[in-house]
Order: C-alpha cells, then sequence, then structure tokens
C-alpha cells in the first residue's frame, strides 16, 4: 500500500531529532497559548512566522502546526478549571466541564478531554493521509473557473458559520478581498491603491493585518473590561485522573461522533475548529435522551466539542496540502510560512516535497501523544501560569509583537501599520463585525482574482464558463443553496439559537 | 414633555452623529493637509501644506462642481486626482450626512458601521479610479478594486439600512486610555527600533504600554520589563539570527 510507504517515511522524517524537538516546542507554545487567555492562535502563530526563517522548512511547518492543535488541548484546560476559556474553540467546554470540576470530577474531565482530543487527532491523522493523494488527483482536474467557484464556496462557508448578521459577515469578505489589491497588481504590475508609499507596493502583509486586527486589537478591547479579570481557580487538588467505567462508555460514542463532524468542518472551506466545537456539543445536546443534563456537568458536554475541535484543527489541512487552499486564518499564515521556504502551495506539494507533507501528517500523530503527556501529569505547572496577572502579560505581548512583526520584514512601518489595523480591529469588534472572514477574504482575494481573470481570459470574456463547467457549476449551486438557505428566516432563528446558547 | 426630551435627545445625538460624517468626508483631505505640515520641515516628500490647502479648497467649491455641469452639458474633459477626491469622496459622504438629519437611527451600532464602511469602500473607488478598466474582455488592473468595490458601497448602505429599520444597540462604549498608550508604544517602537536598537526601545516601549490600564504596579513592572527586554535581546539576534540593531548607533560609533 502506498499510503503505509508513505506513512512509514513521514515518521522517518518527523523522528529525527530536530524535528522532534520543534514538534515538543510547538506542543508546548500550542499548550501555553490555549491556557493563557488573551493572547490567540492566529497572533501566535504571526508572531512566530519571522522566527521560522531560520528553520529547515519542514521543521519550521511542525512546530507551527504544533501549536495550532497544541492550543486546542490547552484551551480545554483552563475551561474546565477556571471556567475560562483560554481559545475560542473550547467555549463551549467550559459549560459543562466546568460544572464537573466544581462536582469534584475536573480529573475525568480532564482526562476525557485528552483522550478525546487524543483519539479525533489519530483519526484525523489517518483521514489526512488516506485522502491527500486522491483530492491531490482531483485538483489536477481543476481549472481556473473551478478554483474560484471553490473560493467563493469556501468564502460562503464562512458566512454561513459566521455568527451574527449574515450582511455584516458578508461586508467583511469583501473588505478583506478590497485589502488583498492594495499593491501591485499580478499581471500588469500597475500600482493599486499605495499612494506611492514604498512599503506598500508589495502590498499589505497578512502576518501584519492578521496580528493587528487579533493580537493589537484583543489586547485593546481586554484592557476596556480592566485588566484584573476575574479568575477564581478550583482551589482543591486535582485528584483521581482516571475515569470510571460509566463516563468511559457515556463518552465514547460522544467522541466517535465529535470526530467525524469535526473532521467534515474542518475540510470544509471557511470551516475551522471553533465552528466544530460549537456544532458537536449542539448536536450531543440534540441526541441526548435526556436534554437537560447540559450545563449540569455532562461528560459528553466535554467529550464532543474536544474531539470535534481537535479534529477540524487538523483535517483542516486537506485543502491547503491538495488544493493550496486555507479554509481559515490559521491555515493562511501557514501559506506564509511555506512561501517564506519558497514552497508554493498546491497540488504539486505532494509530489515535489514528499518529506514535507508526510513528515508534518507523522508528526501530528507523535504531536498529540506528547500532549497528552504534556497534558495530564503537568496540569497543575498550566493552571500555576494563570495566576500571572494581566497587566504585566499585555506589556509583554505588545512587544513580542512588534518585535516579530519588525523583523518579519525589518520595516518599522510594518510595525505602526499593524497598530492601525489594531484599531481598526477595535473599531470593528465595537460595532459587531466580526474579523474573522475579513481575513479570510484578505487570503484568498490574490488567488480568487487571478483564477477569475484567467477563467475570463481562456472563455474569452464570457461569463457563462462558470455555470458551463460542471464542477464549477456544482459549486456554486452549492454556495447558492447555503446561502439561500441562512437567508431563509426560520433557518437564521435556529442558528441564532445555537450560537447563543453556546455563549452561555 | 417625556416625549419632547426624548425628541431632543435623539436629535442631539443625530447632529453629533451627522457632524462626525461631515469631518469623515473631509478626512483624507485633512489628513494630506496634516501630513504636509511635515515637509515644511524636509520631512517626506509631497506638496507644501498651502498648495494642498488651496487646490483642495478649490476641488470642494469649485472644480467638482464645475465637472458636474460640464457632464451635464456632454463636455468630458478629464478632471484632477483632487476633484475625483470630492466628486467620488467627499460629496457622497456629505450627502449621507445631510440626510442623516432627517433619520431616526434605531441602531447607532449598525448605522454607523455601515456608513464608515461605505466611505471606506468610496475611498478605495477613488484610489482605483486611476487604474486601466476592462480591455476588451480582459480585466485591467482596476477592474477587480472596482467591482469589489462597489460592492462594498452597496452592502454598506445596506447594514446602515438595518440600522435605520431595525432596532439594535446603540455605539459602544469606547475607552481612551488602552488604545491610546498601546499605540503609543507601537508607533515608539517603530521609530526608535533602528536609531535606539532592541534594548533600549523594547524596554521603553514595554514601560509606555504598561501605563494603558491604572493596574499597573511600578516594581514589578519594571523587574519584568528588563527581564522580557534582556530575554528578547538574546532569543531574536543571537538565537534566531535575526539581524536587528541591539544599542543605541551613538554608543556602538
Amino acid at each position: 500500500m502506498d499510503i503505509f510507504a508513505n506513512l512509514a517515511h513521514g515518521f522517518a522524517v518527523a523522528l529525527s531529532p530536530i524535528n522532534l524537538l520543534m514538534c515538543l516546542i510547538g506542543a508546548l507554545v500550542g499548550t501555553l497559548v490555549g491556557v493563557l487567555p488573551g493572547i490567540g492562535t492566529i497572533a501566535t502563530v504571526a508572531m512566530l512566522l519571522p522566527i521560522t526563517f531560520g528553520l529547515p522548512p519542514v521543521g519550521a511547518l511542525i512546530m507551527l502546526a504544533g501549536i495550532y492543535y497544541g492550543a486546542q488541548y490547552g484551551g480545554s484546560t483552563t475551561s474546565i478549571l477556571v471556567n475560562i476559556p483560554g481559545e475560542a474553540t473550547s467555549v463551549v467546554t467550559a459549560i459543562d466541564g466546568h460544572q464537573m470540576a466544581k462536582q469534584g470530577r475536573a480529573g475525568p474531565a480532564l482526562a476525557i478531554a485528552a483522550i478525546g482530543s487524543f483519539f479525533a487527532g489519530c483519526v484525523a491523522t489517518v483521514l489526512i493521509a488516506v485522502l491527500g493523494a486522491p483530492l491531490t488527483k482531483l485538483a489536477l482536474a481543476f481549472g481556473p473557473a473551478e478554483y474560484f467557484s471553490l473560493m467563493v464556496l469556501g468564502l460562503i462557508f464562512a458566512v454561513v458559520l459566521a455568527k451574527g448578521s449574515v450582511l455584516k459577515a458578508i461586508a467583511m469578505i469583501v473588505f478583506g478581498l478590497l485589502l488583498s489589491m492594495v499593491g501591485s497588481d499580478i499581471e500588469t504590475g500597475a500600482s493599486r491603491m499605495a499612494f506611492n508609499i514604498p512599503e506598500l507596493a508589495d502590498g499589505l502583509g497578512f502576518a501584519t493585518v492578521a496580528m493587528g486586527v487579533f493580537g493589537f486589537a484583543e489586547i485593546i478591547r481586554n484592557l476596556d473590561a480592566g485588566a484584573e479579570m476575574n479568575r477564581d481557580l478550583v482551589q482543591q487538588k486535582i485528584t483521581g485522573l482516571m475515569p470510571t467505567k460509566k463516563d468511559l462508555i457515556d463518552s465514547t460514542p460522544a467522541i466517535l461522533r465529535g470526530t467525524v463532524l469535526g473532521s467534515i468542518l474542518g475540510i470544509l472551506p471557511g470551516g475551522g475548529a471553533v465552528i466544530a466545537s460549537f456544532a458537536a456539543y449542539t448536536l450531543e445536546k440534540k441526541l441526548a435522551k435526556n436534554p437537560s443534563r447540559f450545563g449540569r456537568g455532562a461528560i459528553e458536554g466535554v467529550a464532543a466539542p474536544e474531539s470535534a475541535n481537535n479534529a477540524a484543527a487538523q483535517t483542516s489541512f486537506i485543502p491547503l496540502l491538495t488544493l493550496g487552499i486555507p479554509p481559515n486564518a490559521v491555515m493562511a499564515l501557514m501559506v506564509g510560512a511555506m512561501t517564506i521556504h519558497g514552497i508554493v502551495p498546491g497540488p504539486q506539494v505532494m509530489q515535489k516535497q514528499p518529506d514535507l507533507v508526510w513528515g508534518m501528517i507523522a508528526s501530528m500523530w507523535i504531536g498529540n501523544l506528547m500532549l497528552i503527556i504534556i497534558n495530564l501529569p503537568l496540569v497543575g505547572i498550566w493552571v500555576r501560569l494563570l495566576r500571572v496577572p494581566y497587566r504585566l502579560m499585555f506589556p509583554s505581548i505588545v512587544i513580542f509583537c512588534a518585535i516579530g512583526i519588525y523583523s518579519v520584514n525589518n520595516a518599522p512601518v510594518d510595525v505602526i501599520l499593524a497598530g492601525v489595523f489594531g484599531l481598526v480591529g477595535y473599531w470593528l469588534i465595537k460595532h459587531d463585525f466580526e474579523p474573522a472572514p475579513l481575513l479570510l477574504g484578505m487570503v484568498l482575494g490574490p488567488l480568487m482574482e487571478e483564477n477569475l481573470r484567467r477563467a475570463l481570459l481562456i472563455s474569452r470574456g464570457d461569463w457563462s464558463v462558470f455555470l458551463t463547467r460542471p464542477l464549477s457549476a456544482v459549486l456554486l449551486a452549492i454556495a447558492a443553496f447555503l446561502l439561500t438557505l441562512t437567508l431563509l428566516p426560520m433557518l437564521r432563528a435556529k442558528r441564532d439559537e445555537v450560537f447563543t446558547e453556546s455563549e452561555n | 414633555m417625556a416625549e419632547t426630551m426624548g425628541h431632543s435627545a435623539t436629535a442631539t445625538r443625530n447632529t453629533s452623529v451627522a457632524i462626525g460624517f461631515c469631518l469623515l468626508a473631509i478626512a483624507p483631505q485633512i489628513f494630506e493637509f496634516i501630513w504636509s505640515i511635515g515637509t515644511i520641515f524636509g520631512w517626506g516628500a509631497g506638496r507644501g501644506p498651502a498648495t494642498v490647502l488651496i487646490s483642495h479648497a478649490t476641488a470642494l467649491f469649485g472644480g467638482a462642481p464645475a465637472v458636474l455641469i460640464g457632464a451635464a452639458s456632454g463636455d468630458t474633459k478629464k478632471a484632477s486626482s483632487d476633484v475625483l477626491l470630492a466628486l467620488i469622496y467627499s460629496y457622497p459622504i456629505f450627502a449621507v450626512a445631510i440626510l442623516t438629519f432627517f433619520m431616526t437611527i434605531r441602531s447607532a451600532q449598525d448605522y454607523v458601521g455601515g456608513i464608515v464602511l461605505m466611505a471606506l469602500a468610496l475611498f478605495a473607488l477613488w484610489a482605483s479610479s486611476d487604474l486601466q478598466g476592462m480591455r476588451g474582455f480582459s480585466f485591467g488592473a482596476g477592474t477587480a478594486p472596482r467591482m469589489f468595490g462597489g460592492l462594498l458601497v452597496a452592502l454598506g448602505a445596506g447594514i446602515a439600512l438595518t440600522g435605520l429599520l431595525a432596532d439594535g444597540p446603540a455605539m459602544a462604549h469606547y475607552s481612551w486610555r488602552g488604545p491610546m498608550f498601546v499605540m503609543a508604544s507601537i508607533v515608539f517602537f517603530a521609530l526608535a527600533i533602528r536609531p535606539l536598537g532592541v534594548v533600549v526601545s523594547a524596554f521603553a516601549s514595554f514601560l509606555i504600554a504598561a501605563l494603558g490600564t491604572h493596574e499597573t504596579r511600578w516594581v514589578e513592572t519594571i523587574i519584568v520589563g528588563a527581564c522580557l527586554t534582556a530575554g528578547c535581546a538574546l532569543l531574536f539576534p543571537y538565537v534566531l539570527g535575526l539581524p536587528m540593531p541591539m544599542f543605541p548607533r551613538f554608543l556602538v560609533q
């Protein structure tokens, strides 16, 4: 079997000492970020991009991947013990997880979260390995029209899955698309909206905008509420990590369902770990014989979202590695990391860089194993970290971000731009606009424009090409179907209900 | 009594929103004027403040109306960039500002958010107005920006409309302390990193950022700041091998 040979090759790459070290660093940093509220995965990956300059490409990507899925583990720890989700992905875990901790069952909750995550991680790893090759073949049948339609579908998914107003989410995507046009035009080289500022000639750096909108804006927003956040730790000692037999029986189907749901939502463009955990929790509640247990310490409410977010975090690598399309903002930063090392993401990566792809896949499994060890026995250390007050943490994050952005291009202007986007992000939060679709639009903008222009050039200006090519037509039809579904009032109400209940 | 009071309250709010939009309408002009003051001292390039003031004033009050009248009588002359800014950006926002006076705003959060997005899109339309459009059936450099700019104008207007039609939250409260000091810290770092090096600029920026909250205790802040600076000074240039100046230029020489 090809897959086994490939995986064996991957493990050979991933088990080299330097890559093992990178994997460990990634998992540790990821857990740290996951535990600390007020600093998210996107900002961290953006911050660490310049650090990967000096590393070999395989090691760099293994580390960045580790941060992403490591954060999903770390987030659950604080959700359960302190009722402060360190990551958006573990917001729903806090609902039942913290209740369990209050009932003195923090140990089993943590254990189930870790076991669920590990299981989901293993399944997702295999899924990437199995789906990688066939999807790459499919990608080769894609022309510019299909690529364009696929990206439209991805953006529509982002709209459907974003919370709040559909109109606002679409506006954010278009704003992101506009921002991506700043700089030189790909085909003619004409300078667009750059106002003769030399630093803008190359366009707005994606890392710069991400750091501003997700890093600085988040800090400014947190300062609004006062630096001293309420942190009532569950003080009692965590005794007995082992879940009981009943816990295991209760949570097994939840873990399975969470894994399946998370894997699917991860692959879809526009989806990702946050959506997956929300959806998994809602599904469990719908399926449960006695839904009133949820919110009062139901173990399924921990098992399902934690498995789902971890599965989604990993399967979102599939569109990136096979189609070269980043399905969410973190994957977009991975594109940045790949480009830094001269790798153009797309179907050809699988063939040209087998070390990179299979090494990364294998490292995910190893990383998941490490994370179990990092998280379960060492949980006390992570909880102690929460005692670091925010008044000391936020200036540190500001400085670290500033140095990080400066070192990407050695350009002071980038630092100021990130600051400006921090204010933009703060304004967006105040007006209830979600920044995630903006970033997705900004990432997909150049790709979309290029494929749109190419498709129209090939068809000699005939717009019907998007409907006459069958694959493209199907993708657009799905997109249109999804958009109408979201706009239908009955479903809108349902969708709002899902989000409000998960925010409690 | 209660009714009139309620009425006057929305009226004052509307006025301030409308005045805000008027300022927004000439924000690029004001920005260029402030920027141009620097040219007196030899910083940056561009037009001097007097030229900026005169050309924008003539564009707003003379050039743009002239072009409008010219267009009505079928005379298509190429307008200057300042006139286009007035036509594409300032006039529509002024129009919105005037309309705002007569509207009942039911959700200020949505209404203001939508209008500002619209303004951004109009500005983008102006910024890409010098680019080439469609050439036959192939896209020019300006086609896509104009397409998305137009789309964003429509979406912004739509969001503003929901703010008029449906009840929703009012403007959120903005605080000034956090944003100001965090921004000051970032700008200081950007300006200081080249001449002063990592050690000085990182430590100073840390202290400036710490001003962002009144809960800062200075002894621990200085200790943590010093440790962080030392850590960064070792991590970035030495461990990661990223080239950046360590100490102030005048000390090294």
